[in-house]
């Protein structure tokens, strides 16, 4: 084993580091990175570091949220107007790893490693994220949804960074929520749920429903948000909306959870969510 | 594969060294500058028994590249105590409550104490249990490692700290 190490100072410096030696990785965190090569399921030749670029630092507020891709986790979980407009993400950032993890490790890259039980990627659904993406030609805006193809896989091209996460903020009025499970606080989510509800009057003008760790990508829950919407989110309807969830979900077997337990799980946090959004509104 | 210069303050010193740019602090630490006190364990960032301070940020030390440790300040547990060798509180305060056992996981534990209170001197046992998700000790419970941290914070704020 052995790499090279580059620590660009801008992002042109980078982009043209990463033309010059194929099989070249960026890095920012490394959290994930790191793991992957020390257990050999990564070989890159040399890292380029993103971790310092002012490029994809820093949270922007206005007009819209503009959260810099390598802003480490833990700034992004105590800012203000993050912590006002988008409580679900905070929420999910709050049990993501470690404090120690939160500290290195970046928005930008919960993504990009695109693993199916991204913490970060159920709230950025609901509030209707897009990633801008850049490569040395120029940029270009994505949605989340289509940025999430697979597990480990992104709509990044090769030479490609994602430079920031893009979000309105919610209207006023807004309430969304996340909720996890995981065996243990440290470990993984066996399955998680975010749910955004904006309402008129006791109608649910608005829902927006996702889980993560239960299909081959974070997922919206189209059909369960389709339930819920235009209804009082009454008892019954909140019923109906579980076991939607539970059939529009596609989850696998594997060390953490049977693929049954994981369908049971996902309708219980969807169940708990409305639940505690219904409370908000009563 | 090229050796990348590296500069730093630690624990109150400049150092200034020539690595192999696949280390992680860690390595740097221990294999490099003989500063023992860190532990590795699992290596994975899952136990925190490597945790160190980087800009005053706990941080696991198996999972910090040493390219990008130019220009910060890191503190490891030898930081704590002072040139004469008298402990700090933090240490003093697991000693009393007995929040050591084996001692392995201890240095970590002591630095994210001290980055715990550095934040919040005065952290309720909900919060003292939350920063230590990333802590792990396999001696025993971890009772005695919550009441030295809280004993920490009481004499933070007796001494003024």
């Amino acid at each position: 084993m052995g790499y090279d190490y580059h620590r660009p100072s801008t992002l042109d410096e980078a982009f043209g580091l990463a033309a010059g030696i194929p099989g070249s990785r960026f890095v920012a965190g490394g959290t994930d990175l790191l793991l992957q090569m020390s257990n050999g399921r990564a070989e890159p030749p040399a890292l380029i570091s993103l971790r310092g670029l002012s490029e994809l630092g820093g949270i922007e507020v206005s007009p819209r949220l503009r959260i810099g891709a390598a802003v480490p986790l833990s700034d992004v979980q105590v800012h203000p107007v993050v912590a006002e407009k988008l409580p679900a993400l905070v929420e999910s950032i709050a049990g993501l790893g470690s404090r120690q993890i939160r500290n290195v490790a970046t928005v930008g890259g919960n993504l990009c490693n695109a693993s199916p039980a991204a913490d970060t990627a159920p709230p950025l659904l609901v509030y209707g994220a897009s990633v801008e993406l850049q490569d040395a030609n120029g940029s270009r805006k994505v949605t989340l949804n289509e940025f999430l193809l697979g597990p480990g896989q992104t709509a990044l091209r090769p030479g490609e960074i994602l430079r920031a996460i893009l979000i309105d903020p919610p209207n006023e009025g807004a309430r969304s929520v996340f909720h996890r499970k995981g065996r243990v606080k440290m470990d993984l989510p066996i399955a998680s749920v975010a749910a955004l509800v904006e309402t008129d009057g006791a109608t649910c003008k608005r829902v927006r429903l996702a889980a993560g760790a239960v299909a081959p990508v974070p997922l919206r829950l189209e059909r369960s948000e389709t339930v819920v919407e235009g209804s009082s989110l009454d008892a019954e309807t909140r019923a109906l909306a579980v076991e939607t969830a539970r059939l529009e979900i596609s989850p696998i077997t594997d060390l953490r959870s049977t693929e049954d337990y994981r369908r049971h799980l996902t309708g219980v946090l969807v169940g708990r969510a409305l639940e505690e959004l219904a409370g908000e509104v009563a | 594969m090229k050796t990348i210069e590296v500069s730093f303050e630690l624990n109150g010193f400049p150092v200034g060294t020539d690595v192999e740019p696949h280390l992680r602090l860690l390595d740097l630490l221990r294999d490099v500058l003989g500063e023992t006190g860190t532990k590795e364990a699992c290596g994975e960032g899952e136990c925190g028994a490597c945790t160190v301070l980087v800009d005053g940020r706990a941080v696991n030390s198996c999972l910090f590249p040493v390219g990008e440790v130019s220009g910060t300040v890191v503190t490891t547990i030898e930081g704590l105590t002072a040139s004469n060798g008298e402990l700090s509180w933090i240490q003093k305060a697991f000693l009393d409550r007995g929040g050591t056992q084996c001692g392995f996981c201890s240095p970590g534990m002591v630095m994210t104490t001290a980055a715990l209170l550095a934040e919040n001197p005065h952290p309720s046992e909900s919060e003292i249990r939350s920063a230590l998700t990333g802590n792990l000790c396999r001696c025993t419970g971890y009772v005695q490692i919550v009441e030295s941290i809280q004993e920490a914070a009481r004499a933070g704020r007796v001494n003024g700290l």
